[in-house]
């Protein structure tokens, strides 16, 4: 893009911010139109965060990002999405290599059936970034304390990961993603079965990963939304109603479904 | 009266019953139902349990123990005399009850006068005759002694089934009375129909554990009897299976490892056989297959499972038998003559195997199924391929029900008997030689009953200790699949 000498400076600098271009894009599960052409920039070291009202379609476009959708029988997709400038759906993409750069958490928190050091390493052991057992300690603790449920689980880190609270359970499931070490991180509503001093470290996570790497999190607290993100998408019944800067959303929406969501009119 | 119309009466005034509970309850609010602790229909079947069970038990427990009083009393009319040399007191009633049973056939036909049936001093020769004519006995000769037990045996019977029928029909309808006046507005005939059913579903389960239980002891005793004729070190540890019959002569040789090891040895074959075709079609089938293949394959592959196993038997003696002949056998493809004849353990076990084939991917492949799909979307969340997420997700997870599949398949390879009679011979051997014809457990628990054997000798009773030693192999497996499962029950849920 550098070779288009009508761009002006500042032009460049702006799309060279944008992590994720979302063009048009319209997702179908069998005949249920569920995404309908939404067009999206996603920056880069920022934080976006989803807000809508239930089944408006804000964790099926979260999966189109990691072509998660890939695993759903009748999912289809149409349009076109960018990351860095490469069409993620084009053929030459291996959607493993993507979702080892596009991490994601799962609205329902998914550990696997292995014990807590075994699910917090599972990405780093498939992705070789250990070079040897003390390197692999190292990351699962960092990651686990990133995940601010180190000091709850450090003593039984053989321990089934099955085994722990819902909230927990969710936590160890944001360390599992963090510790892959992704260039874009998506959280679906991450902190739903989370206590508020809980809540407030995973906010200190996504503020502090935000310095290098862009962040869309899903969410149904106003708050929280309004704490931690610089964007804020609206999405109403599949559509991308609104989007822009979280204090302009916030205190100035443009659109009256936006309005009547944040001020609990609707949703 | 037989049992059978006394049971429809029994019903019909259950019927009743219910019909006059509904009634009562429905006119004590004066057909307001609001008013009734339960449903009117609860206070019908209320009654009709009230009904149903005491008679019925009755019924159940007068049928057991009839025959075990008339036993006794009739036994006093049989003299000593009449229990020959190497017989017992049971041989001579059961014949006596065969006699009965033939006495009251022929009366019922028509046969016989029925007071003939019950005169005492009827000419025994008489009465024989009679019945051989009717066709109930084949030889005339019986004693007098004998029919003169039979008599009595069917004149006790006749008079128990008579005072059978009466006390039932009084309890059926005492219990009717009782439970139609219970029928008033405050009874809480719902919570006594919880109860009923309750009952019922906890005598079904009894009756599944006290056949089991009954079935054991079967197994025990006889097994217990086989030990007294013939020495248990002998069939523990005697390295040979030479059974003589009785016609032959000579002593016979009823060591059991040879054919546990068969049995071991062809089992072993066939999951070796089994447990990767069908693990792996399971995993293909659920993770790789599009919903038309599976619709296509997984039906098919059940099919497998319906084919008889005398048809598996078939095919292994006139297809798979040859045809490794045709490779490993003189001659054959490999120049290599390891193999007799078409009979050997890699045959029975090849074809074994290809009859477990179902078992083991039809299961695992629910049990796959089941394996949640937010497991697999945590783990391509984390990048993961596809088999990595098979391999270190999936499979753990499901490992439970799959080590389970894999037992319940050694147990039908342990259990199976038609294709070993004909694909693996008869010949018991202790060899590790797969090209060897072998034989197992229970082809020879076959040929041990077969043929005019008698029941008493120790070649036939060792079909029990035989049944014994496969019910405890199984029982361990079963143990053993159920420690597995539980070690690492406690990682998935
Ligand atoms: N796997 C699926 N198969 C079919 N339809 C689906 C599937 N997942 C979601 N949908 C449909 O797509 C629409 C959007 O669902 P989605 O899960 O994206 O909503 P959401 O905004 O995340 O809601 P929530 O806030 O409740 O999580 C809904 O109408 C839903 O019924
Ligand atoms: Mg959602």
């Amino acid at each position: 893009m550098y070779d288009a000498p009508h761009m002006t400076e500042s032009h460049v600098t702006a799309a060279a911010d944008v992590k994720i271009a979302a063009r048009n894009v319209q997702v179908y599960y069998g005949d249920n139109h569920a995404i309908k052409d939404v067009n999206v920039d996603i920056q880069d070291k920022t934080v976006t965060a989803f807000i809508g009202p239930s089944g408006c379609g804000k964790s099926t476009f979260l999966r189109c990002l990691n072509r998660m959708n890939d695993t759903i029988d009748v999912a289809r997709i149409e349009g076109d999405i960018r990351i860095d400038g490469q069409d993620i759906y084009d053929k030459a993409v291996d959607p493993v290599q993507l979702r080892a750069k596009v991490g994601m958490v799962f609205q329902k928190p998914n550990p696997f059936p292995k014990s807590i050091y075994d699910n917090v390493a599972y990405g780093p052991r498939i992705h070789g970034l250990a070079r040897n057992k003390a390197e692999l300690d190292e990351i699962v603790e960092r990651s686990l304390r990133r995940g601010a449920i180190w000091d709850e689980v450090k003593d039984r880190l053989n321990a089934p990961g099955t085994g722990l609270s819902g909230g927990q359970q969710q936590r160890l499931c944001i360390a599992r993603a963090v510790a892959t070490e992704p260039e874009i991180l998506l959280m679906d509503e991450p902190c739903s079965a989370l206590d508020p001093i809980a809540t407030g470290q995973i906010e200190e996570l996504i503020d502090e990963l935000r310095r290098n790497y862009a962040l869309v999190i899903v969410t149904h607290s106003m708050q929280q939304a309004a704490r931690v993100s610089q964007k804020t998408a609206y999405f109403h019944l599949g559509n991308l109603v609104e989007y822009g800067d979280t204090t302009k959303i916030f205190t100035n929406p443009e659109d009256t479904r936006t309005e009547n969501y944040i001020t609990g009119r609707i949703g | 009266m037989p049992l059978i119309w006394l049971a429809f009466i029994v019903l019909a005034v259950a019927t009743l019953g219910y019909v006059m509970g509904w009634r009562r309850a429905l006119s004590t609010v004066g057909g307001d139902a609001r008013h009734l602790h339960s449903l009117p229909s609860y206070y019908g079947w209320n009654v009709f349990l009230k009904v149903v069970v005491p008679a019925f038990g009755l019924m159940i427990a007068w049928v057991l123990i009839q025959p075990l009083l008339i036993d006794r009393s009739v036994v006093q009319l049989i003299p000593e005399t009449e229990v020959s040399e190497g017989s017992n007191i049971g041989l001579v009633m059961s014949e006596v009850r065969r006699t009965a049973q033939g006495i009251t056939a022929a009366v019922a036909q028509g046969d016989m006068a029925p007071d003939m049936a019950t005169d005492a001093n009827a000419d025994a020769a008489e009465v024989a005759q009679v019945l051989k004519d009717a066709g109930q006995i084949v030889t005339s000769d019986l004693s007098p002694a004998i029919v003169q037990g039979a008599q009595r045996y069917v004149e006790l019977s006749s008079f128990g089934n008579l005072l059978m029928s009466i006390a039932v029909l009084a309890v059926g309808l005492l219990a009717m009375a009782w439970a139609v006046r219970e029928s008033t507005p405050v009874f809480r005939a719902r919570n006594v129909v919880e109860q009923g059913i309750k009952a019922l579903l906890i005598a079904a389960a009894s009756i599944a554990i006290l056949t089991t239980i009954g079935i054991i002891l079967s197994l025990v005793f006889n097994t217990i009897e086989f030990f007294r004729l013939y020495p248990a070190g002998d069939f523990f540890f005697l390295l040979e299976w030479a059974p003589s019959f009785s016609g032959r002569g000579g002593a016979s040789s009823l060591g059991v490892l040879p054919l546990l090891w068969g049995t071991v040895y062809i089992s072993i074959v066939a999951l070796l056989v089994a447990v990767p075709i069908g693990l792996f079609s399971a995993i293909y089938l659920s993770e790789y297959a599009s919903p038309r293949v599976r619709a296509i394959a997984k039906p098919l592959l059940e099919v497998l499972a319906g084919i008889p196993t005398i048809v598996y038997g078939l095919f292994a003696l006139l297809t798979v038998g040859p045809l490794l002949v045709s490779v490993f056998g003189d001659g054959g493809l490999l120049g290599v003559s390891w193999q007799g004849g078409g009979r050997a353990v890699i045959t029975a076990g090849l074809v074994m195997g290809i009859m477990l084939i179902p078992f083991v991917s039809s299961l695992s492949d629910d049990i796959i199924n089941a394996v949640p799909q937010a497991m697999r979307d945590g783990s391509y969340g984390l990048g993961a391929t596809q088999s990595e997420t098979i391999k270190q997700v999936v499979l753990p997870a499901a490992l439970p029900g799959i080590v389970g599949a894999i037992l319940l398949a050694a147990s039908r390879a342990i259990g199976e008997t038609m294709i070993v009679v004909l694909g693996a011979g008869a010949a018991a051997r202790l060899s590790l030689n797969p090209f060897e014809a072998m034989t197992t457990v229970t082809a020879k628990i076959v040929s041990q009953l077969t043929g005019d054997s008698d029941f008493a000798s120790p070649e036939a009773l060792v079909a029990f200790a035989l049944g014994m030693t496969l019910f405890l192999l199984t029982l361990g497996l079963n143990v053993f699949a159920l420690y597995i499962v539980r070690k690492y029950r406690e990682q998935y849920d």
